[in-house]
């Protein structure tokens, strides 16, 4: 009998033991962050920050950004920050971050997807209202409304993407070619390419989400010429695909006269082809500049608005923002949180943390020369020849994807195409309810 | 009596760390998924509703996309379990009757077992892309340069060669172990009574070695019906939903359409349901087969 006890208190000792380490081990920042508080002046107040940023291939720009934010808070507030950065891979990033807001473990700041994650953070409460906050006064009026959700300002940008389609404009140039701005005109211009033997597109339909580009397009561009309640309605049950059948006008086009083998192809493989003038165009983003870069430094490109009808003025190019920082409504240090939110965008110091990170500007403060694509969008957007990124669901953006790559391969028609897409927006309206 | 309780007491003791870590990771997490699938949680709301067994008939019935990878799990499994098994048998077979370099073989057909099939899958995707229309070109042996993974009626192949090529051989080192297994004195007198090879393989071999055959049934209907990494690494379930597979659809419904947590757990569940169904009825009739030496 004693035995059993003796077996048993063991047991129990090393459970708990175990249990112990895993409490330890969690909170490491904060008991070293007391003590150096502590030792260093004795007065100043030590605020234990921690940042979820899913971007870790900017670690070093965050980091430098994030030590001048922790000595500017020292000199002005006599506050001893430490933050414990968080950087996961992106692909399980969002997993990750659930997994911390659903054990009551929010981080004070993270970044979020401004179109795609925001509303669905925003609607189970976890993202504080920023709209009283300085920043929020300063970002562009092209930027701002991604970012605002029933009328207030919830977060704040990093990166924004202002994408139509890349053309190589060294092949433009040499074919005395101008971007298009309605699709006879487009095919025109497909015409004159395929008889100087040049492939018009890229296609790299390996991964969904490539063909799905077409569908903000097109749906952006019609929104704006017309049909201006689509998603409205959509979310109401009342609308249809059957509105967005004139996306295989262009779709078709740019199918019929691409690169073999799409299917195959995944976007590095074509930012790769695309780069050493396999093709002219490619429906792709300015997002691919880098790996475009890095497979031919001397090429150049640029981004234009993809023609999808022959109203000139549906021919826009899609602004929306993705990366986007928010601050928990249950952080501890909301004060500091807050802080570091406004110091993103820093009248001295932000041009500086954007220009290092590729971003574009976002802000009235951003004052710094960017890259020749950008600048050719902004050119669009000043214009007034573009749009705010339509609110499509995920779910859809998915479907149309697997739908459009069917469609490539023959195993589904237009209508079959248009007909799951509706369904993925009903099943998404009957889930968010 | 006492002594009995104390010895399996003291069995518990030795079991239980092994069993509560089991416990913490696996088994509570697999209980958990089975109660959300009775609920319609999406994975980030802090209340959800009991539905009852509306995920399961939502499955069921209203989901062709799931009912397509099911058929299409269901082709896979049934190609796979026999195609592996048959090859597995075939090469330990072949490497039985060698009388030297059976251990270089051994080694040979084992070792891309031992590459996780997620580097295979992409190794794979390169030689189907890249290397195949080479050599077609080289060779003038044009039906290889096909779309081996963009297009659904070639995709379907190369995904079951890469599950061959990566399976085979595991399931071919039981099938050499079972071999080994059969006594040498029941094949001499099989030869004494005047059998033939193939007569000695129909009906001294293959019944000696059917619990070898009763795991490796096992093992591949059990990793057929869960395959995911070839399918993901190699096509990602398209073009469209062409090659998707139950775990798949499961993962995608989960973790990127709607997040629909709990209609993917009743998903699973189902899934587990199928194994768990299948895999007793095969073990139920093959154990009946078995025969002791």
């Amino acid at each position: 009998m004693k035995n059993r006890w003796k077996v048993t208190c063991s047991a129990v000792m090393a459970v708990t033991l175990l249990a112990g380490c895993g409490a330890n081990s969690s909170t490491p920042g904060n008991n070293t962050a007391g003590q150096t508080g502590g030792e260093s002046t004795g007065t100043a107040k030590t605020v234990n920050l921690k940042m979820f940023i899913a971007q870790p291939r900017f670690k070093e720009q965050y980091d430098s950004y994030i030590a001048k934010f922790v000595a500017k808070e020292k000199a002005e507030k006599n506050i001893d920050v430490k933050v414990q950065m968080e950087m996961p891979n992106p692909d399980n990033a969002s997993q990750i971050l659930k997994t911390r807001l659903a054990s009551n473990d929010a981080p004070d700041i993270f970044a979020l997807h401004a179109i795609n994650e925001l509303p669905s953070f925003y609607k189970a409460g976890y993202v504080e209202d920023l709209s009283n906050q300085p920043f929020a006064s300063k970002l562009l009026d092209s930027v701002k409304p991604s970012v605002t959700l029933d009328g207030k300002v919830l977060a704040v940008p990093l990166e924004t993407l202002s994408w139509g389609y890349l053309y190589n404009k060294k092949i433009f140039a040499d074919m005395k070619l101008t971007p298009p701005t309605t699709l006879s005109e487009m095919k025109q211009v497909v015409e004159t390419l395929n008889k100087n033997n040049i492939t018009p597109f890229e296609l790299s339909y390996k991964e969904a989400w490539v063909p799905q580009l077409f569908l903000p397009l097109v749906v952006g561009g019609l929104m704006n010429t017309g049909n201006k309640d689509f998603t409205e309605r959509m979310n109401k049950n009342e609308g249809s695909f059957t509105e967005m059948k004139s996306m295989f006008d262009i779709v078709d086009l740019v199918n019929s006269n691409g690169t073999p083998k799409a299917l195959e192809t995944s976007p590095d493989d074509g930012a790769a082809a695309f780069a050493n003038g396999k093709a002219a165009m490619w429906v792709q983003g300015p997002w691919y500049a880098e790996t475009i870069l890095k497979n031919n430094p001397d090429v150049e490109f640029g981004v234009a608005a993809l023609p999808i009808n022959d109203d000139p003025n549906a021919t826009l190019i899609n602004l929306s923002a993705s990366t986007s920082l928010v601050v928990s409504p249950t952080s501890k240090n909301k004060e500091v949180a807050l802080d570091f939110i406004n110091y993103v965008l820093d009248d001295k110091d932000s041009n500086e943390l954007f220009q290092s990170l590729k971003f574009n500007p976002v802000a009235t403060v951003h004052t710094y020369e960017s890259y020749p694509w950008v600048t050719d969008a902004m050119e669009y957007v000043k214009a007034g020849k573009s749009y705010q990124d339509p609110s499509i669901p995920q779910s859809v953006k998915d479907e149309v994807g697997k739908g459009l790559q069917s469609y490539f391969s023959k195993q589904m028609n237009q209508d079959e195409v248009l007909k799951a897409l509706d369904k993925a927006w009903k099943d998404y309206n009957k889930v968010n309810k | 009596m006492f002594k009995s309780y104390r010895k399996s007491l003291s069995l518990l003791y030795f079991v239980a760390p092994a069993f509560v870590i089991y416990a913490v990771f696996l088994l509570g997490p697999t209980l958990g998924g089975m109660f959300y699938s009775f609920t319609d949680w999406n994975g980030l709301n802090r209340t959800y509703d009991f539905i009852g067994l509306a995920n399961f008939a939502e499955a069921l019935g209203e989901d062709p996309d799931f009912i397509n990878s099911l058929w299409f799990t269901l082709k896979y499994v049934l190609v796979m379990v026999f195609l592996q098994n048959g090859l597995a048998l075939l090469l330990a077979l072949l490497i039985e009757t060698r009388k030297r370099s059976k251990g270089f073989f051994r080694t040979i057909f084992f070792m891309p077992n031992m590459i996780s099939i997620i580097i295979s899958a992409f190794m794979w995707t390169f030689i189907f892309t890249q290397v195949m229309p080479q050599l077609a070109e080289k060779t003038m042996m044009t039906f290889l340069d096909q779309s081996w993974i963009g297009d659904p009626r070639f995709s379907f192949i190369s995904i079951i060669v890469v599950s061959l090529w990566n399976g085979v051989g595991y399931m071919m080192i039981i099938y050499l172990a079972g071999l080994q297994g059969v006594p040498q004195s029941l094949k001499e007198a099989a030869i004494i009574d005047g059998a033939n090879a193939w007569q000695s393989l129909r009906h001294i071999t293959l019944p000696m070695i059917s619990h070898a055959i009763t795991i490796c049934f096992f093992l591949t209907l059990n990793g057929a019906f869960k395959v995911f990494e070839v399918v993901y690494g190699l096509t990602g379930g398209g073009p469209g939903r062409s090659t998707q597979v139950i775990t798949m659809n499961i993962y995608e419904e989960a973790f990127s359409n709607n997040f629909r947590y709990g209609y993917a757990s009743a998903k699973s569940v189902i899934l587990f349901i199928i194994i768990l169904v299948v895999t007793l009825i095969q073990i139920q009739v093959m154990k009946r087969k078995e025969v002791e030496a």
